[in-house]
């Protein structure tokens, strides 16, 4: 057993996505060695994010300000507010964003479905993703999951629920990496990307 | 296809280890109990499959005190030479590569080598419950495609979602838990569906190769009773979406899912009678043989090539009538064999290697 402030810092550092009990003793143990003022760095960087980061009000991606703020996207008005992007993490956003394909606006639904996680409909921005069709007259909603098992059908969900609306729902494809080579492809994907397959226009 | 060498380190109990058997007919490795005969056969089958057949867990492979273990194999496959090699660590994941070159995901690895076990509790094939005659349909699907692995993995996950859900809903149906049910009754019935056909397929395939399989191996006038038959069993009627449907009730108050492929049997009958219940523990024994060799036909007619026959300690569980009836109906190909004891009379080893103090000699 560590000294108490040392065994503090392990439990906390355990806490994290993807860091087991061994990291978080090396992370701790790192930390200890850091001198005073990177260590510092630190914990101030986790402290401004906290107090000057929040989620959109409109879209909840992650947005500067308090309460009522509003991400850099929802905020530009060259923005197409008709068509939306729903997708799972802020992350995701940066993902498509580097595409500078997509014009519209997004709704982050901050996770995907996955009872195992403890996370069904009511843990996710569903219920804001259907006042804002409605408010600000949404025509198309852009479904884009990771093609794993919580990521489709959390769009199984949400294509459900909106067949009701006057709205339009489509669905990213999925298929084979660009400049990549059929023959790699495994036979999920190239299944899939067949399944997928498009009229040529010639 | 042929093991030509194999080499192993850090691998339960061997701290290194090389061994060069025949490539066709049968390779003895004796030695007494408790010296590693089976570690070896578990650590080509570990090249097979990525799992142990005994069901230990992957850090139980690694001999105590080691960082990790390495089994490195060179497989003739059809005139093409492969070189396998899976580093075991005790946690994250396995690194394998094939020819030197990493896999990206270990499930590209399934199919470069393909065996079939023979363990000494194969008689709960026969006599224990539905899911080990489930995991033998399994198998043998991913040995003849390896893209049956990923419908079986995402059927379990689906599962686990959908069990998980029921868990939470503590019995009430409220709206959110039913749309979310609906989305995951929609994903276990496709995945479902696919799974099931495909079982039902090889069951087919296997009954009468099974039955050809028993009358060789069964001693005591296996006419008698009749032939050995083997039907799948779907744990529901009509579409798996339906079914699915009309048991929701129930499994939202048992918190489980109540029909499904995890649900499903494989029945076998000798003659008009359930092996399972009505058959004697001779006939069991006989019957599981009959299921192993009858895998091993499907896969091999199916490959063109024949998978390398482990057959681990078989001879103690076998009297000797069976015994020399098994060897008899031993198909050509390369077959490695542990044993305690003697062979059986009739037996003709090719190459003979005794395991001692973790060592092999000659």
């Amino acid at each position: 057993m560590y000294a108490a402030p040392v065994q503090d810092l392990i439990d906390e550092l355990g806490r994290l996505p993807g860091v087991g009990p061994k990291s978080a003793q090396r992370i701790a143990f790192h930390i200890l060695k850091l001198p005073a003022d990177d260590a510092m760095r630190l914990a101030r960087s986790i402290d401004v994010v906290k107090r000057t980061v929040s989620w959109c009000r409109r879209c909840f991606n992650i947005a500067e300000g308090g309460d009522d703020a509003e991400c850099d996207i929802c905020r530009d008005d060259r923005r197409d507010p008709t068509v939306l992007c729903v997708v799972e993490e802020p992350r995701d956003i940066v993902a498509v964003e580097r595409t500078r394909d997509f014009r519209g606006r997004y709704h982050v639904m901050q996770g995907a479905i996955s009872p195992i996680d403890g996370i069904g409909p009511e843990q996710l921005r569903v219920r804001e993703l259907l006042a804002r069709i409605e408010g600000e007259g949404v025509g198309e909603i852009i479904l884009c999951f990771s093609p794993n098992i919580e990521g489709d059908a959390t769009g199984l969900y949400l294509a459900s629920l909106l067949k009701a609306l006057p709205v339009r729902v489509t669905k990213i494809a999925s298929g084979l990496p660009v400049g990549g080579d059929l023959e790699y492809a495994d036979e999920l994907t190239l299944g899939r990307a067949l399944e997928g397959r498009r009229e040529v226009d010639a | 296809m042929h093991l030509d060498r194999l080499w192993l380190s850090d691998f339960r109990s061997y701290e290194a280890a090389e061994l060069v058997p025949a490539p066709e007919g049968l390779t003895v490795v004796s030695g007494a109990n408790g010296e590693g005969k089976t570690n070896l056969l578990e650590a080509v089958a570990y090249l097979a499959s990525l799992r142990s057949f005994r069901g230990a867990p992957g850090e139980a492979l690694i001999r105590v005190g080691a960082p990790h273990a390495v089994v490195r194999a060179e497989v003739d496959r059809a005139g093409r030479r492969l070189l396998i090699e899976a580093e075991l660590r005790p946690s994250g994941r396995d690194r394998v590569q094939v020819n030197r070159q990493a896999l990206r995901r270990t499930r590209d690895l399934l199919g470069s080598l393909q065996v079939t076990v023979f363990a000494p509790d194969d008689l709960t094939l026969v006599k224990g419950g539905p899911s080990a005659r489930r995991q033998y349909l399994d198998d043998l699907l991913v040995a003849l495609h390896p893209r049956h692995d990923a419908t079986q993995s995402e059927v379990e996950r689906v599962l686990r979602q959908r069990n998980a859900l029921l868990k939470q809903a503590g019995g009430r149906a409220t709206p959110d838990v039913v749309a979310t049910l609906d989305v995951w009754d929609a994903k276990l019935a496709s995945a479902g569906e696919t799974l099931v056909a495909a079982r039902a397929g090889l069951t087919a395939a296997l009954s009468p190769v099974a039955a050809a399989t028993y009358e060789q191996v069964a001693v005591s006038a296996p006419k008698a009773r009749g032939a050995v038959r083997l039907a799948y069993q779907p744990s529901w009627d009509g579409p798996l979406l339906e079914a699915l449907a009309a048991a929701r009730t129930d499994d939202l108050r048992r918190g489980v899912t109540t029909v499904g492929p995890h649900r499903d049997e494989l029945a076998a009958w000798i003659g008009e009678l359930p092996a399972r219940t009505h058959a004697s523990q001779g006939e069991q024994r006989s019957l599981a043989l009959a299921l192993r060799l009858a895998g091993h036909s499907v896969v091999t007619g199916r490959l063109e090539t024949p998978p390398v026959l482990l057959l681990d300690d078989v001879f103690s569980e076998l009297d000797p009538d069976r015994s020399a009836a098994l060897l008899a109906a031993l198909p050509a190909g390369q077959a490695l064999l542990t044993t305690a004891g003697g062979l059986p009379p009739g037996a003709r080893p090719a190459v003979t290697v005794r395991v001692e103090g973790g060592k092999l000699l000659d």
